[in-house]
């Protein structure tokens, strides 16, 4: 094997890898396809260490190859994760070259969501039935629907401009808190606290948090105790939007009803 | 409120997380099954233990093994199932609550609120580690199983 064919074949595990890690694939699933990839073209000594901001991977014999790759920020893509794992399963038993992996892989990696209008509808479902479920009323089903889905919308706009996930979630979780004192006040929904709970959820840091957990719990250590933190962080500025909010309501109006 | 509302309602809460999260267009109906059944059982539990954890960690371990069954019939990995089927689950509205309590300068509340998260959260997630360890271990024997005898 030459060192350009080991290289090509280092790249497309990283590439497999990184589409894999943006998109919300567990740490061990990440690394057992690097290394899987690597074992089927007998690269038997390969390390890959994955943290959830970070790639590495390298040979660690003498020739001592290795790639670095940083990883800047995570979503939640299903779809693509589960192309990456069709990918790298017909990828151990072919003989694909490196470029046409590669040109498969860029093009999982530039693959569509679901389109916007879709998006929010499907949000709005998410915030009426979850208030639904923690026992609201008809009215509250309707009014956390349409925050949910106003709150999600913006949320979306400041998220291609800012580059951290902190800043849209402050800003998305106000104007949760201020359009359910608005639908309170005007009448449309019976209790605030529902209204909230249900359009919250789309927010929420929940399965980030176990997501995390059950990393660290797999001996992940590092990426579980990143992930558990920022998850925490999330939360705060959830409880920081909305707290602004409900103090200014309560000191400046009196926050009555 | 009654067992099949909480089975429609969270049916349809768990198909708007499919959607949310980019579940592949063939595997909504399943994704959504699981969490509802998750949710489903896991009120009822709830009813009659009324213990979260307990009743949390039975739930995450049926959602487990109904992903396993999923992704076997799919060709999918289990992510694409346990995830949506957690999600109805997660004590994501706890964890909101300890942080309001903690900056409310209500330590006491943040406290039992903030626990009560914690383990509800390490119950699915050490519920969702059991079944697959033990899917690896069953893929392992048989793979050993399959080796001829000099391999081993």
């Amino acid at each position: 094997m030459t060192i350009t064919e080991k290289k090509g074949i280092l790249r497309i595990a990283l590439y497999a890898g990184e589409i894999m890690l943006k998109n919300g694939a567990e740490i061990y699933r990440v690394e057992d396809t690097i290394i899987r990839i690597c074992t089927s073209k007998n690269l038997n000594h390969v390390n890959a260490f994955v943290t959830p901001t970070g790639i590495f991977v390298s040979d660690d014999r003498m020739d001592g190859i290795s790639f670095i790759k940083r990883i800047k920020n995570r979503s939640l893509n299903l779809h693509k994760v589960s192309m990456v794992n069709n990918f790298s399963r017909g990828y151990v038993n072919s003989t694909m070259g490196i470029s046409q992996a590669l040109t498969q892989l860029k093009k999982i990696d530039e693959s569509d969501k679901y389109p916007l209008p879709v998006r929010v509808f499907f949000t709005g479902v998410i915030g009426g039935f979850f208030s639904l479920m923690f026992g609201g009323q008809f009215l509250d089903f309707i009014s956390a629907s349409i925050i949910s889905m106003v709150s999600i919308f913006i949320a979306d706009q400041i998220d291609k401009i800012s580059d951290t996930s902190f800043f849209p979630t402050i800003i998305a979780s106000s104007t949760i808190g201020l359009l359910g004192i608005l639908f309170t006040l005007i009448g449309i929904g019976k209790s605030l606290d529902m209204i909230i709970v249900g359009s919250l959820m789309p927010l929420v840091p929940g399965v980030a948090f176990t997501n995390g957990l059950r990393d660290f719990i797999s001996g992940d250590l590092i990426a579980g105790l990143t992930k558990i933190f920022e998850a925490i962080f999330i939360a705060i500025c959830i409880a920081v939007g909305i707290g602004i909010v409900f103090q200014l309501w309560v000191s400046w109006f009196g926050g009555a009803f | 409120m009654s067992l099949y509302l909480h089975f429609i309602y969270s049916f349809l809460a768990t198909l708007g997380f499919c959607i949310f999260f980019n579940v592949p267009k063939k595997d909504l109906l399943y994704g959504s099954i699981t969490g509802s059944i998750g949710w489903t059982l896991y009120t009822y539990l709830n009813g009659i233990s009324n213990s979260a954890s307990l009743s949390s960690f039975i739930s995450a371990t049926i959602i487990a093994l109904l992903g396993e069954v999923f992704a076997r019939i799919n060709r999918k990995p289990v992510t694409v199932f346990i995830i949506p089927g957690i999600v109805p689950l997660v004590p994501g509205y706890g964890m909101y609550l300890t942080m309001l309590d903690i900056i409310n300068n209500d330590f006491n509340s943040a406290a039992k609120t903030g626990s009560d998260t914690i383990f509800v959260a390490g119950s699915i997630a050490i519920g969702v580690i059991l079944v697959s360890s033990t899917a690896k271990l069953f893929k392992k024997i048989r793979s050993v199983a399959k080796m001829s005898p000099t391999q081993k």
